[in-house]
């Protein structure tokens, strides 16, 4: 940070085109560029996997099981010789649509009930404060596996495990926001002139707490995918043979010292994805912090 | 500091109640009857209802709560339904376990992150602190099991060797333990490293840009001096205070390890009792669970509290 604002005073800067602004950005923020690379590619991947790969991720062939990666399987075949590379290249979707989806719930619910819980104050924070602190005397991962477990293994209640998770976190996020904003001369003001509380807390709070609330959907969004992953591996998420990249690991587990591209690769994609998001979540809040 | 000692430990005490109850409706959301689950096909309406008594089910469920926990604060935990031991039986030495586990992850993560984190510090955005910070990163982002699973792959490919497959307690030999222990804690200690250095970093990079290390450096007090007086001092706090959230981190990160190294220990217990429906046994490894994070977070806050003088007054 202290580099670049010494290295941008001394000048000042010539009017820049489109690649010249591509270019000063990605020689400030490598990181930022890796990863909306690295991101760009994972949502191909997920919304046109047939780009990427021929094969099917579900054909098997028993004939060409556990095979070690080769010109026609770069990444191998699992144990019914299904071809790894298509499964990791499917699962993109499965695995980044189940993650977002299920924080994207979390966002929702938690963030409205401490928008809420933050702006009235009162009982309603009592009480749903309360609740936010026992959930959160769990350990992430322990919540998510004893609510998959408990629920049994299935997307929907994946889902649901996994949106109650960081949950406490946005409520958490949107309460604070909502009480600094609460003490604000335009709430006062609105008030004054007989604009109702819900009128303010929608139409003003909202809109001043949501970037909170989305850059720190961007920070948790690696997280959820390691715990995701973390249950497929478990046996607790996405069950075979829909292919996902913990379930395929899961899979793999037993045959770790004999065939140990099956496990290699879809975490390798854990991996990747995790490290895309959290580049570009970290320029996101850098961002968010400047401001 | 006394009545927030006060303060502090009755609201803990509320969380665990509520939480223990938690535990308990938790533990009960499971799809379909038990008891017919158990018994399968065999059997008739008599016997099932037999079980259901047996098991206190036929109960109603705010009674169940109340008999449980006035069992647990009086240090019962119940039987297991699937092997008939007392739950404290099972428990305590699947703790032991991962209280092993965790104190030396602890130790790792320690040892190499915090080192770690003052170098990239002191030599930021030099070739040192980019090497460092993308291990973080790399770090951070990598799966514990995955990272667990290549070290098994790794180490059995190099040098030949695999960890023995039968979990030997430290008591019995320190030397086939810790060769068991090794690899789940390296995994798991290399990745919470990473995420202590780059908290550690991030403090001392913030202490470095205070204006009275500015001008102690600028008057030319030695650097050493500048670093164990000013920087170290200021870091320490924060450094004790994130040991605490990786302890949770790891209490969390062994239910994966544990399963994947097949050792004894809490989280193991807690997926043999899910898969298992074994009630009492998931409902006091649970609580165990919770009771440890909660402690560890009461710990930390009250060293923060002794050790900070600033935070004492206000």
């Amino acid at each position: 940070m202290a580099q670049a604002t010494s290295s941008s005073t001394p000048s000042v800067p010539a009017p820049l085109g489109t690649w010249g602004k591509l270019i000063r950005t990605a020689r400030r923020e490598p990181g930022l560029v890796l990863g909306v690379a690295l991101l760009v590619l994972l949502l191909l991947a997920a919304l046109f996997p047939s780009l990427f790969t021929s094969q099917s991720p579900i054909g098997v062939f028993i004939d060409r099981a556990m095979q070690p990666p080769s010109r026609d399987h770069w990444f191998g075949t699992d144990d019914v010789g299904r071809d790894i590379m298509a499964r990791v290249i499917y699962g993109t979707r499965v695995t980044l649509a189940i993650c977002a989806g299920s924080l994207l719930i979390s966002a929702v619910i938690g963030g409205t009930l401490g928008l809420i819980s933050g702006f009235f104050g009162g009982w309603t924070d009592q009480v749903l404060g309360r609740l936010v602190d026992v959930l959160l005397s769990f350990p992430p991962i322990i919540l998510g596996v004893i609510i998959t477990g408990v629920l049994g293994p299935d997307i929907i209640n994946l889902v649901v495990a996994l949106s109650i998770v960081y949950m406490p976190v946005f409520f958490r996020i949107a309460r604070a926001g909502a009480m600094s904003e609460v003490g604000k001369t335009y709430v006062e003001a609105a008030r004054s002139i007989g604009v109702r509380d819900s009128t303010v807390l929608s139409r003003h709070v909202m809109r001043n707490v949501l970037p909170l609330i989305l850059t720190q959907y961007m920070i948790l969004f690696p997280l959820i995918l390691q715990i995701q992953a973390a249950l497929g591996f478990l046996g607790l998420g996405v069950q075979p043979p829909t292919p996902d990249w913990g379930a395929i690991m899961e899979q793999g587990k037993d045959y770790i010292l004999y065939a140990p591209w099956i496990s290699v690769f879809p975490g390798l994609a854990v991996l990747i994805a995790a490290l895309a998001l959290m580049l570009v979540g970290r320029a996101v809040q850098k961002r968010m912090d400047q401001r | 500091m006394g009545s927030y000692l006060l303060k502090r430990l009755f609201a803990s005490l509320l969380t665990a109640v509520l939480a223990s109850i938690l535990v308990f409706l938790l533990v009960r959301m499971v799809p379909g009857d038990v008891v017919a689950q158990m018994m399968g096909q065999a059997g008739g309406e008599n016997a099932a209802g037999a079980l259901r008594e047996f098991f206190g089910l036929d109960q109603p469920i705010y009674m169940q709560y109340l008999t449980w926990i006035t069992n647990v604060l009086q240090g019962n935990l119940g039987n297991s339904w699937t092997r008939g031991l007392p739950v404290t039986d099972m428990i305590g030495p699947a703790f032991l376990v991962t209280l092993e586990i965790a104190i030396l992850t602890l130790a790792v993560a320690t040892l190499v992150g915090v080192p770690l984190g003052i170098l990239a510090g002191i030599y930021e955005n030099r070739p040192l602190d980019t090497a460092i910070q993308t291990f973080n990163i790399l770090g951070l982002a990598a799966p514990v099991f995955w990272v667990g699973l290549m070290l098994l792959v790794g180490v059995s490919a190099v040098i030949g060797w695999s960890p023995p497959l039968r979990f030997v307690p430290i008591t019995r030999s320190l030397s086939d333990n810790l060769s068991i222990l090794i690899l789940p804690i390296a995994s798991l200690g290399l990745l919470q490293a990473a995420a202590y250095s780059q908290f550690v970093r991030q403090n001392v990079v913030s202490a470095l840009n205070q204006e009275y290390v500015r001008t102690a450096i600028a008057k030319g007090v030695p650097i050493r001096v500048v670093f164990f007086k000013h920087i170290l001092r200021n870091v320490l706090i924060p450094i004790i205070t994130f040991m605490g959230l990786i302890l949770i981190q790891i209490l969390g990160g062994t239910v994966i390890i544990e399963s994947l190294f097949a050792l004894p220990g809490l989280g193991r217990l807690l997926l043999t009792a899910i898969e298992t429906r074994d009630y009492p046994v998931l409902q006091g490894a649970l609580l165990i669970v919770v009771v440890s994070a909660m402690v560890v977070n009461l710990v930390v806050d009250l060293t923060y509290r002794l050790i900070d003088p600033r935070v004492r007054v206000a």
